[in-house]
């Protein structure tokens, strides 16, 4: 796993009961004294109820529902740890929770809910649609998370999103548009190599024939080898991971067949989200690729080959997931940006143009003359960026009509970034205030 | 990929054939734990096939495309022993490969087929596992319906 790793797991087991949680609810309307609450709660509450029993939309306007997400999930594949409950998901749903407030402003629930079934969990979430302005689903196992998503996303009336496949999707096309401006490559022309099939590469690979790509020219490659319509689990693909079985139909016209090796040679773009490495890919089949090859290594917490390696058998640009390499692909440059845009605008669904919108932007927000092999995508610690990618989601949902809230690009910008310092002021007003402890001394 | 021609097999088709078997008796597999495969079946699948092919109570068509075959059909002409009409075209295997299908390319096929049988047989079955729901959908919808049942249990 890494010395790091271990490093950073034995301050947070250490401060997990020190803490006791990472997130707690406090109120956002005054409160002078008990008299207060004949307003705040019974009697005076009435008449608000009574006013949304008119017109259920004010509930987005006259309650919190409209920054409130529910962070969601039934803990089947949490992380690299694989299904290991609701309960012991929680810290990370709190994790998350936390980076939606401190990067976007979103008051993020974490959710961790008993639901074995596909069916189960798209009820339990869909009868939570009243008090909820969004949800994310979050580390649930494929292939069930693809019909949940779908379902959830057809049948709510707010946004919804899976940050395993939206948000990794969204990054890693955001990164390969800048790539592909410095090689000089067209994303509708180039050989595309997915390195493994999750839910985080099927989602990309349905963003990118979105985006523009030639499905035709992209290939999936598994642990049972290259993906083609004809390879011999097709039928039990079919049954079983019908996302999967549509992308077997769809790519790799030419109908190859073998291993990542054979799938790399003169390939232009690997993504690989596979499993940890390092040594999964090795250096040769780098050698291989086309010139100018662009090579994503996103598996945690250990990317599938060091990058190093990769740029030394030849690959001009090289990105991973950990923020001690250039170019981290990181989901938190989205997710939270995402629902910052869609909740401004009250927004009914998040859309895949508004997901192109915010890899666009995402993209976008590095300049031309920033732009360089090392530097592809914004890093974290640029706060704009994500007010950045919240207005152009905003615009976006304006712009397909499914806003009930639009607001201009300024709007939503200014909104955006109100929203997202207020955040962070209040946690470093607690701090201040020893309202929240500070860390003890630990090694 | 285009619209693909029917024909009778021939014998130089019978590698693909087995092939193509065998891919539709792992797919009946999955619908139902009660039809696992046998380790024999590729030799088994040979000589059913090299059978049907040369004898005249059956017929065994394949759907081929810029030169490959892609899908396979084989029915047999029965006696129906005390029911009226007499003399049946039982279907019993028909598979098309995941890319040819929902394109209309099996209704076509089917019917070449039942052109063929027409010539001898006055009734029309098919049968395919109970379990395999994209079947029942595909009969029922071009006006099939269930006749006789097989129900099963392990011992």
């Amino acid at each position: 796993m890494g010395v790091e790793a271990d490093k950073h797991g034995k301050i947070a087991v250490s401060l997990a009961p020190f803490y006791g949680g990472k997130l707690e609810i406090v109120p956002k309307i005054p409160v002078r004294s008990l008299d207060d609450f004949s307003v705040w709660y019974t009697p005076g509450v009435a008449a608000v109820c009574r006013a949304i029993r008119e017109n259920k939309e004010l509930s987005l306007q006259y309650t919190g529902r409209w920054n409130t997400i529910g962070v969601i999930t039934n803990g089947t594949r949490v992380l690299g740890l694989g299904d290991i409950g609701p309960e012991a998901a929680m810290p990370v749903m709190e994790g998350k929770a936390l980076i939606f407030k401190y990067l976007g402003g979103v008051d993020a629930f974490p959710l961790c809910i008993n639901a074995d079934s596909p069916e189960k969990f798209v009820e339990v979430v869909k009868a939570l649609e009243p008090g909820l302005g969004g949800v994310n689903l979050e580390d649930i196992s494929s292939p069930a998370c693809f019909s949940i998503l779908d379902a959830l996303r057809d049948s709510m009336d707010i946004p919804v999103w899976h940050d395993d496949q939206l948000g990794t999707a969204s990054v890693t096309l955001a990164a390969l548009t800048n790539a592909l401006k410095i090689v000089d490559k067209k994303l509708g022309e180039v050989r595309i190599v997915l390195f493994g099939a999750g839910a985080a590469n099927i989602a990309t690979a349905r963003l990118l024939e979105k985006a523009g790509a030639d499905l035709g020219r992209l290939m999936m490659v598994d642990s049972r080898g290259i993906l083609h319509s004809e390879r011999y689990d097709m039928d039990e693909l079919m049954l079983k991971n019908p996302w999967k079985y549509e992308l077997g139909l769809k790519t790799n016209r030419e109908r190859l067949s073998g291993d990542l090796r054979e799938a790399l040679k003169d390939a232009d773009v690997l993504i690989a989200a596979s499993v940890p490495g390092p040594g999964v890919i090795k250096k040769e089949w780098i050698r291989e690729m086309a010139d100018d090859s662009i090579v994503f290594l996103l598996a945690n917490p250990v990317p599938e080959m060091w990058p190093r390696e990769a740029r030394e058998a030849g690959a001009r640009i090289v990105a991973t997931g950990r923020s001690d390499f250039p170019n981290q692909v990181n989901n938190s440059l989205v997710f939270p940006s995402v629902f910052r845009g869609a909740l401004d605008t009250r927004a009914r669904r998040i859309t895949d143009s508004m997901v192109l919108a915010a890899s666009n932007a995402l993209s976008d927000y590095v300049p031309p003359d920033k732009l360089n092999e090392n530097y592809i995508i914004p890093t974290m610690d640029d706060w704009e960026v994500y007010v950045y990618v919240a207005a152009a989601v905003a615009e976006q949902a304006g712009r397909e009509g499914v806003a009930r809230n639009p607001l201009t690009y300024d709007e939503a910008y200014v909104r955006a970034k109100k929203t997202i310092e207020r955040s962070r002021r209040i946690l470093q007003a607690l701090m201040n205030e020893n309202l929240i402890k500070p860390l003890p001394k630990v090694d | 990929m285009g619209k693909p021609i029917f024909r009778p097999a021939q014998p130089s088709d019978l590698d693909r054939l087995v092939d193509l078997n065998i891919r539709l008796k792992r797919l009946n597999e999955e619908f139902d734990p009660l039809l696992k495969i046998r380790e024999d079946i590729p030799e088994i699948s040979k000589k059913y096939l090299s059978e049907a092919m040369s004898s005249p109570n059956s017929i065994v068509v394949v759907a081929e495309d810029e030169g490959r075959v892609v899908g396979f059909l084989k029915a047999d002409i029965k006696e129906r022993i005390f029911y009226k009409p007499k003399t049946e075209g039982n279907i019993v295997e028909f598979y098309l490969l995941p890319e040819y299908r929902r394109k209309g390319f099996g209704a076509a096929f089917l019917d070449y087929a039942i052109d063929l049988l027409r010539e001898r047989a006055e009734i029309i079955t098919a049968e395919f596992p109970s379990l395999n729901e994209i079947a029942t959908e595909f009969y029922t919808r071009l006006k099939f319906r269930s006749i006789i049942s097989v129900y099963a249990r392990e011992t």
